[in-house]
């Protein structure tokens, strides 16, 4: 499958030196909004939920969402905006005169955004064990969550990075789709406490599947099976890599 | 020139866009070791031509090998024996200019101490060590030229192609780079060369080959073509519409 390991391998290196060298867009602001999000919903308004949803405290039930609420912002913001720069600037001709595949160029834009994913979600795990003392209790299912949201998100991110026209246009699926889908998909709230047509609707939006198995590798617990959660999140993520596979191999907006 | 395969083979090579033919069925052979230039108008297909052989375009119709490895079956193989410097300064603009060329060799497969070596080499013979930890943003027009071709340069391909190598440098720069490409073709390596710069041709190319909307219109050895007349005189007796 990958013949140019070392080329997959440069590939992915050059991902992290882009990301390192804008530090500031790409790995504090997490940090940053996770914390203020903390100290505006979880210590101002856990009080109000008895400070128990789920079982746990309402800062504690918090975190594992607010992870998945940056994961799923950078590694899409991250992996988009470097495939449409590289369009834009033409940089990304040095990959496609290089004899890399299509899978080791994908491979490479979608290993970044795992490491990046996983170095992001350590972070605000530090900060939530730090500040409100909210653990992992399933180590395992932890970074199984992580590499299947950061495979989809990352791959999503190649797919509307090769669609977009201008920087505006990678925009849209943020501002319409990610940010309104992932707010209202449990990062705040527990399905529980949800009017019931709202846990309804709340059942079709992807992206609770996705915080709801990764609260599941806080608390033990979740509004719905562990394996459905999985199957839809391991679901949408082959769905999001094949399609981002099969337009980098036909050379979409990369070839004439 | 040696060898009996040949550096580039391009036979009834056709590329369309929609309806619009770019390319039209133009088939050439460039000898390895051969100093060659392709001209002709804008807009004739020059640069879909080198796009078809680096693999940026997808071809119609025809063949392109690079010293017999077909550009499609053999991709891989086909794509290490070339090295393209292209027109515009599309370098990466996070890294420095000594990692542009180490990434470079790293998307071919290539890694190493003698990587490194060979990137500090090419700085050095280039003129740009002094500024290896700069990002490319930062240098001089000239400069920029220069680090294009080595980067071109970094994974030791056997042909090279440069797409107007001397577009917008000075007159002084452009006799520097004429000696640097003569010394690079006497070592051995096979150059293509397209420019707008007639005399260019004329000083640096074995053979030239003219195209004009999508066709191979002319196609001699430099000196043959322009007989007792000048280069521009028979271009563009060749490229009149």
């Amino acid at each position: 499958m990958i013949a140019n390991a070392v080329g997959f391998q440069t590939l992915v290196k050059r991902e992290m030196v882009r990301t390192f060298s804008i530090i500031n867009q790409v790995i504090w602001p997490p940090v940053i909004q996770t914390l203020l999000y903390v100290f505006v919903f979880g210590f101002g308004l856990g009080s109000r939920f008895n400070n128990n949803v789920n079982g746990v405290p309402y800062a504690q039930f918090l975190i594992p969402g607010l992870i998945m609420l940056q994961l799923i912002d950078q590694t899409y913001s991250e992996s988009s905006s470097s495939v449409f720069q590289g369009r834009f600037m033409n940089s990304i001709q040095e990959l496609l005169i290089a004899p890399l595949s299509a899978i080791e160029m994908v491979l490479g834009y979608v290993v970044a955004g795992v490491v990046r994913a996983v170095f992001i979600a350590l972070l605000i795990t530090g900060l939530g064990a730090l500040l409100v003392h909210a653990y992992p209790t399933n180590w395992g299912l932890y970074l199984l969550t992580i590499v299947l949201v950061a495979v989809l998100f990352s791959s999503l991110g190649i797919i509307f990075g090769l669609m977009a026209e201008k920087f505006d246009h990678i925009a849209v699926l943020t501002t319409f789709f990610i940010t309104p889908l992932v707010f209202v998909g449990g990062v705040f709230t527990s399905l529980q406490m949800l009017p019931p047509v709202l846990q309804k609707i709340s059942l079709v939006n992807p992206m609770f599947y996705m915080i709801d198995v990764f609260r599941n590798s806080y608390i033990g617990t979740g509004d719905v099976s562990l394996w459905l959660s999985l199957s839809v999140v391991t679901l949408f993520a082959a769905a999001a890599f094949a399609v981002a596979l099969g337009m980098t191999a036909a050379g979409y907006k990369l070839r004439t | 020139m040696s060898g009996t395969v040949p550096a580039l083979r391009i036979d009834g090579l056709v590329k369309r866009y929609g309806d619009f033919t770019a390319v039209d069925g133009i088939s050439f052979e460039v000898a390895e070791g051969e100093f060659f230039g392709l001209l002709g108008p804008n807009g004739a297909g020059k640069t879909t031509t080198i796009n078809a052989i680096v693999g940026l375009a997808h071809i119609t119709g025809g063949a392109i090998s690079l010293f017999g490895y077909d550009t499609v079956r053999d991709w891989r193989t086909a794509r290490r024996q070339v090295g393209l410097a292209p027109q515009e300064y599309n370098f990466d603009r996070y890294l420095n200019i000594r990692d542009v060329l180490i990434f470079q060799a790293g998307y071919y497969g290539i890694r190493g101490k003698a990587v490194e070596r060979r990137a500090d080499m090419l700085l050095e013979r280039f003129d740009l060590a002094s500024k290896a930890k700069l990002v490319y943003t930062k240098l001089s027009g000239g400069m920029k030229r220069r680090l294009t071709l080595a980067r071109a340069l970094i994974h030791e391909p056997r042909l090279v192609i440069l797409d107007e190598p001397t577009a917008g440098v000075d007159v002084e720069l452009r006799l520097e780079l004429w000696s640097m490409l003569r010394e690079l073709n006497t070592k051995g390596t096979t150059i293509i060369l397209t420019t707008h710069y007639l005399e260019e041709a004329e000083e640096l190319c074995d053979r030239i080959g003219i195209i004009q909307a999508g066709k191979l219109v002319a196609l001699e050895a430099t000196q043959k073509l322009i007989g007792d007349g000048s280069l521009q005189d028979v271009f563009l007796e060749l490229t009149r519409r």
